[in-house]
């Protein structure tokens, strides 16, 4: 958590994870470059850059969609998602290196401007095999610009976590542009079945376990809550809910989470302010709610975090009634002070 | 005994031990992969072919210019022998533009001695020259010779692709096939001759420079066809080691194969 803007708020965690993403990227280059050397002498240093890079950048972009599900799957993970965003820079840096050296390799020193020569100097934009592939990595290169230029915390709270999110979801679509861009250019002319094999096999992994990940969110939003007479939920046991840790419900067309600590019960939204976390996912820490994603905390009977800090979520009223819990599916305006439950 | 219930933030330094082990085994992995990615795409690529573009040692070549059908300089390299060299421009252009002053300063330069300064680019037999400056042009004599007309080689069908002969003979690799068909539309539309690059087995010649059918430059009409396997016909002629090739560009068949011209 932070309260003003730095570059980078740095810590020991962030220093060995930037230190693991600069060891591989070197590594791979290095292992690229050498066997190229070896084995293809004749190729241009132009060609051997735009290869050495673009596939880099692929793979990186493979890693990084693989880390979300994985931590919602599991949240040992989650060390590799607290500093994802510097993975997701690195890649685009990697991914503009192969950008910038193919179009001025493919399309400078030209009778026109070399961005509208992407897009105009094959035009068989209705054929598939013949489609103007580097549209689609301009494209794609377009949208991982946007997202690494706004991956910071001063455009999360400027742009609102919501507006930033949706940015930053279309990691996807720059993801679908990419594979197209590959397999309509790259693998029409190189066409060995082990780099489209590890490909292919790339593109099943991340959507299995975003399948896999929705299965199980879908899940907690299946659980039922049973309504009560005067429109409160029933929701669980107080048993049910370990320690320092919640239980998430869906209440209305919401996620809410209950947790338990000191003997008390709380319930604030499931949503951290910070990039949309969740915060039934966190433990009681020193007291307070902590974000599984980026440590942000809340005060389990108010939803505020605690001073300086200024975010604020919603709250639910609770009551007890023989051992089960029961929520009103109504919350207080966020911030709201609720006297916690004691069980 | 209880499980410790182990939770990571991000800016505590303490992390609990499966929490480690499990990074640590994701990082270990996560290298693999792109050691695995490395060699993968390192070891499969198409071996480039050894065509040479000598950018930064410039030649002085001597010759008898040739305007049509494209510019080209013809080379003695002995008392009967005589090898024609391609001029092209610097960048995606062809070498009129250079041409233009020293045009202007002494007429039509056709069957005249010149010597340009300039980058060579050859392969497999062919040679070309890039000449980045109008100033590296002079006219070493002013006398017009004679030079040996074309020699009518027949109609001939031929298959392949049309490439951009700077990149293909040596600027860039690959300089052929769907990556590069973008930049060869370019250098094609910025006066660079279009070539066809036989894949027929018993094709003339390895090589065609393309003219319509009176025998005059084409550029942005082949565009279309450029960087995928095409079945081509015309009346080929022989000249300087070049053949030509002229054709109806209507009549040019896009054929639904994988080039094998490389």
């Amino acid at each position: 958590m932070g309260l003003d803007y730095t570059l980078v708020l740095w810590n020991k965690h962030k220093k060995t994870y930037d230190k693991i993403i600069g060891f591989g990227m070197l590594l791979y280059l290095l292992v690229f470059i050498i066997l190229t050397l070896v084995l293809n002498p004749e190729t241009t240093a132009e060609t051997m850059i735009i290869r050495a890079f673009g596939s880099l950048a692929v793979l990186m972009l493979h890693i990084i969609l693989i880390i979300g599900p994985l931590s919602r799957l599991n949240p040992q993970f989650l060390p590799i998602l607290y500093n994802r965003r510097h993975l997701g820079v690195s890649m685009f840096l990697a991914a503009l290196v192969h950008g910038v050296f193919s179009i001025i390799q493919f399309h400078t020193l030209g009778n026109v401007n070399p961005i509208y020569a992407v897009f105009t100097s094959n035009m068989d934009y209705g054929s598939l095999t013949n489609f103007p592939f580097q549209v689609l990595g301009f494209l794609a290169l377009l949208i991982l610009f946007f997202m690494a230029s706004t991956s910071h915390d001063f455009f999360l709270k400027n742009l609102s976590p919501k507006i930033w999110k949706g940015l930053h979801m279309m990691v996807y679509l720059a993801y679908a542009l990419i594979i197209m861009h590959v397999f309509l250019g790259a693998f029409q002319q190189e066409t060995s079945p082990f780099t489209i094999g590890i490909m292919v096999i790339g593109f099943m992994l991340i959507t299995s376990l975003h399948l896999i990940s929705a299965l199980k969110e879908s899940k907690i939003d299946g659980l039922k809550s049973e309504k009560a007479d005067d429109g409160w939920l029933k929701v669980c046991g107080a048993d049910e809910i370990p320690n320092d840790r919640a239980k998430i419900f869906t209440v209305g067309k919401e996620r809410v989470a209950i947790f338990k600590y000191d003997g008390k019960l709380s319930a604030i939204h499931n949503v951290c302010k910070h990039q949309g976390g969740p915060l039934g996912e966190g433990k009681i820490v020193d007291g307070c709610i902590t974000c599984p994603w980026h440590g942000y905390q809340y005060l389990p009977q108010n939803g505020q975090s605690p001073p300086p800090f200024t975010e604020k979520v919603v709250t639910y009223g609770l009551r007890l009634d023989e051992g089960m819990i029961y929520i009103n599916p109504d919350g207080f305006e966020e911030g709201t002070e609720v006297e916690p439950v004691k069980c | 005994m209880e499980k410790k219930d182990e939770f990571y933030i991000g800016y505590v330094d303490a992390v609990g031990e499966e929490t480690k082990r499990t990074t640590k085994r994701f990082v270990f992995i996560a290298i693999g992969v792109l050691l695995l990615g490395a060699f993968l795409f390192g070891f499969f690529q198409k071996e480039a072919i050894n065509s040479a573009f000598d950018f930064n040692a410039p030649t002085k070549v001597s010759g008898t210019y040739q305007e049509a059908p494209y510019p080209m300089l013809r080379i003695k390299l002995g008392d009967d022998t005589f090898k024609n060299v391609l001029l092209l421009g610097f960048g995606k252009f062809g070498a009129n533009t250079y041409l233009e002053d020293i045009k202007q300063k002494e007429g039509n330069l056709n069957g005249k001695h010149l010597t340009i300064e300039g980058n060579l680019i050859y392969y497999n037999g062919k040679t070309l020259l890039e000449i980045d400056d109008g100033q590296k042009i002079s006219l070493t004599d002013s006398k017009t010779k004679n030079y040996m007309l074309p020699e009518i080689m027949g109609s001939h069908k031929v298959s392949g692709e049309i490439v951009d002969p700077k990149c293909y003979f040596g600027v860039m690799k690959p300089g052929y096939g769907k990556i590069h068909r973008s930049c060869a539309a370019l250098c094609i539309s910025g006066g660079v001759p279009p070539v066809l690059v036989s894949q027929s087995k018993n094709a003339i010649s390895d090589y065609f420079l393309l003219t319509d059918l009176k025998g005059n430059p084409i550029h942005k009409d082949i565009l279309p066809y450029i960087g995928q396997p095409s079945l081509l016909q015309g009346e080929v002629e022989k000249m300087g080691g070049w053949y030509t090739m002229r054709i109806d560009i209507s009549q040019i068949k896009k054929l639904d194969k994988v080039s094998s011209i490389y």
